[in-house]
């Protein structure tokens, strides 16, 4: 059973006018998302800001609702359990926010922090138990047990992060969902945190989701990575297929604009920029407006397309595109 | 650790430490009212005694430590019994305006929309009005009482602490590890009482510490201006009243009956200026991000 299946996934936010009259904006965020995260894997998901990818996160994590379509996590469907019902799947799915300094309520201390998920699910009440399952969590993210009585503002961003990445294992989840968990860590700390997750993944089994906008960081830890544009899933493959042969034009341009290490190779390489194209406004194609290979072959609606084994592509050029270059990072 | 982040700051800070002493003095002071000033008037010590009904008032001597003003009310009386109704007034008045502040805040934040619009119009209403004035509107039309001035002064200090407190929890609860505790399974009483208000309440707190002072000073000018504690009770403000006709002493001698001003005068003075010292310091305490 895969940890979680997510099915046509639509979320619409509408918002009323002052004064009116029933007139609303309606602002489509999430358009017909379908994604699985199977067992101990980690999920990419990757996009630029505005995306949909913190909103499909949080839809899973059920902070929002969706508009339409079903998030089934173990088996269940998430928007047909009850209030008790879905708070056991809480247990099942943690959650690991981008900002260490907001994530963390700065008038307890880490002992309190980290207490809170224990104290929620009534796990561990016995004084000793409690200390030793606390002792044990701080130093399964490399912190150590003096550590327990202090306030978040003594630590640095990562040894905050890690404090947020204990609060997430508290309840043992089986996912985990990482929602941008190193874009506000310097680089240093940021690898540190990235093995901390692979590991913990490895440890524990965990099957996460993998929030980014980082393609280096998606593809040091992630199996598989969807590419996300305006709420949509335009590439979805594995992790290695996908680096190696990107097949959609937006994929293709943003690794072009990925640097690689090697002076001599970045050199020679070229960004693709996404010059805007007038006209292409009611295309069917979302990225229509900035793809240099728009043409009359893609009049039709994109769908996801299993272009070649396990790697799906949402475009309807792709056949007739004509390869510029390799961008491959 | 409260305790440590206490001690330091007052070691640290002379001028918060010289606040401390201030208000630990006037608390003495209102706690030993009836040993440092026995009253005659067992049922109603806040009435003055009057060793008699003439007009001109007597300098300090050693029967009436501070003197005493027009028609010999006892200073040293009113001073000492003004302390305790001092903080009486400050700390009832305060007390209710922070609750009235916390519900109407907490409850314009939480339901939002149309509630939050309401309630917050209203609060714009009371501020479009100079307090002091508006607490004198009131004050008048209750009728001149200790009681209802410390009605009309609750009445115009709420406001202040509803906007404060809803502006903290509609900035709180934007925070990530309040949807972090919601995504932990945490529900609305918890997140708010755990979460939200812990983090919001503190400026209110601070704000609250400074107004005692301030309180008691907008207090005194109703008292004054005659809407508060009538002619004979132990309030600064009744008395500086009392000290109405003396102010410009005798021909020739201005200072001659300074005692009736700056006695009551020093007494609000330091009042409100050791409250205005902790409140400084109440915040540094209260923050944890603070050394």
């Amino acid at each position: 059973m895969n940890p979680i299946e997510i099915k046509n996934v639509c979320k619409t936010y509408v918002r009323k006018r002052f004064l009116s009259f029933g007139k609303q904006d309606q602002t489509p965020v999430l358009q017909d998302v379908s994604l699985t995260l199977k067992d101990n894997q980690v999920l990419g998901l990757v996009g630029e800001s505005g995306c949909g990818k913190t909103t499909l996160s949080k839809i899973i994590l059920g902070l929002e609702k969706a508009s339409s379509g079903h998030v089934i996590v173990d088996g269940k469907d998430v928007g047909s359990l009850s209030k008790a019902g879905f708070k056991k799947i809480r247990r099942f799915m943690q959650v690991v926010f981008q900002d260490p300094y907001s994530s963390l309520d700065p008038r307890m201390t880490v002992s309190q922090i980290l207490s809170e998920p224990l104290d929620i699910h009534g796990l561990y009440k016995d004084k000793q138990t409690r200390r030793k399952v606390l002792e044990e969590l701080v130093k399964s993210v490399g912190l150590s047990a003096e550590h327990l009585t202090r306030y978040p503002h003594e630590f640095s961003g990562g040894q905050r992060q890690r404090i947020a990445i204990a609060r997430a294992l508290a309840l043992d989840p089986k996912i985990l969902i990482a929602d941008e968990p190193v874009s506000a860590l310097d680089v240093s700390v940021q690898a540190q945190i990235l093995n901390l997750l692979k590991e913990i993944k490895q440890k524990r089994r965990l099957s996460m989701l993998f929030v980014s906008h980082d393609f280096a960081v998606a593809r040091f830890l992630c199996d598989e990575v969807a590419v996300m544009y305006k709420g949509r899933i335009l590439e979805y493959a594995p992790s290695e297929e996908l680096f190696s042969n990107p097949q959609h034009p937006y994929t293709e341009a943003l690794f072009s604009a990925v640097p690689v290490p090697d002076p001599a190779h970045q050199k020679k390489r070229q960004a693709l920029t996404l010059s805007s194209r007038p006209g292409m406004e009611g295309h069917p194609c979302p990225f229509a407006p900035r793809c240099a290979y728009a043409c009359a072959a893609c009049q039709t609606p994109p769908l996801l397309k299993e272009v070649r084994p396990g790697h799906f592509c949402a475009c309807a050029a792709l056949p007739f595109k004509t390869k510029k270059s390799s961008f491959a990072v | 650790m409260l305790q440590n982040r206490i001690f330091k700051r007052f070691a640290k800070n002379k001028t918060s430490l010289a606040g401390l002493l201030l208000v630990c003095f006037f608390a003495l002071v209102a706690l030993l009212a009836p040993l440092l000033a026995p009253a005659d008037n067992a049922r109603n010590p806040y009435q003055m005694p009057q060793s008699s009904y003439a007009i001109e008032p007597q300098t300090p001597s050693s029967s009436h430590w501070f003197g005493t003003t027009e028609q010999q009310y006892d200073l040293f009386y009113g001073v000492v019994w003004g302390t305790r109704l001092a903080f009486k007034i400050g700390i009832t008045v305060t007390f209710f305006a922070f609750l009235i502040g916390l519900f109407v805040g907490a409850a314009a934040a939480y339901f939002g929309g149309k509630t939050d619009e309401i309630i917050m119009r209203l609060t714009d209403v009371v501020f479009a009005v100079p307090s002091l004035v508006l607490a004198m509107v009131i004050a008048a039309m209750l009728g001149p009482d200790i009681k209802n001035m410390m009605i009309a002064l609750t009445a115009v200090a709420w406001p202040s602490y509803a906007r404060l407190v809803r502006g903290d929890i509609l900035s709180v609860k934007q925070r990530d590890f309040v949807t972090a505790a919601r995504a932990l399974g945490a529900r609305g009483p918890r997140i708010m009482l755990r979460h939200i208000l812990p983090n919001s309440i503190y400026p209110s707190v601070v704000v609250a510490s400074l107004d005692i002072g301030y309180i008691v000073l907008t207090a005194a000018s109703l008292s004054f201006l005659g809407l508060g504690a009538q002619p004979g009770t132990a309030d600064w403000g009744q008395l500086i009243a009392m000290a109405r006709n003396w102010v410009l002493g005798t021909s020739g001698n201005t200072l001659a009956y300074w005692h009736t001003v700056f006695i009551p005068g020093g007494a609000i003075f330091f009042f409100v200026l050791g409250w205005n010292l902790l409140g400084d310091a109440f915040r540094d305490i209260l923050d944890p991000r603070q050394g």
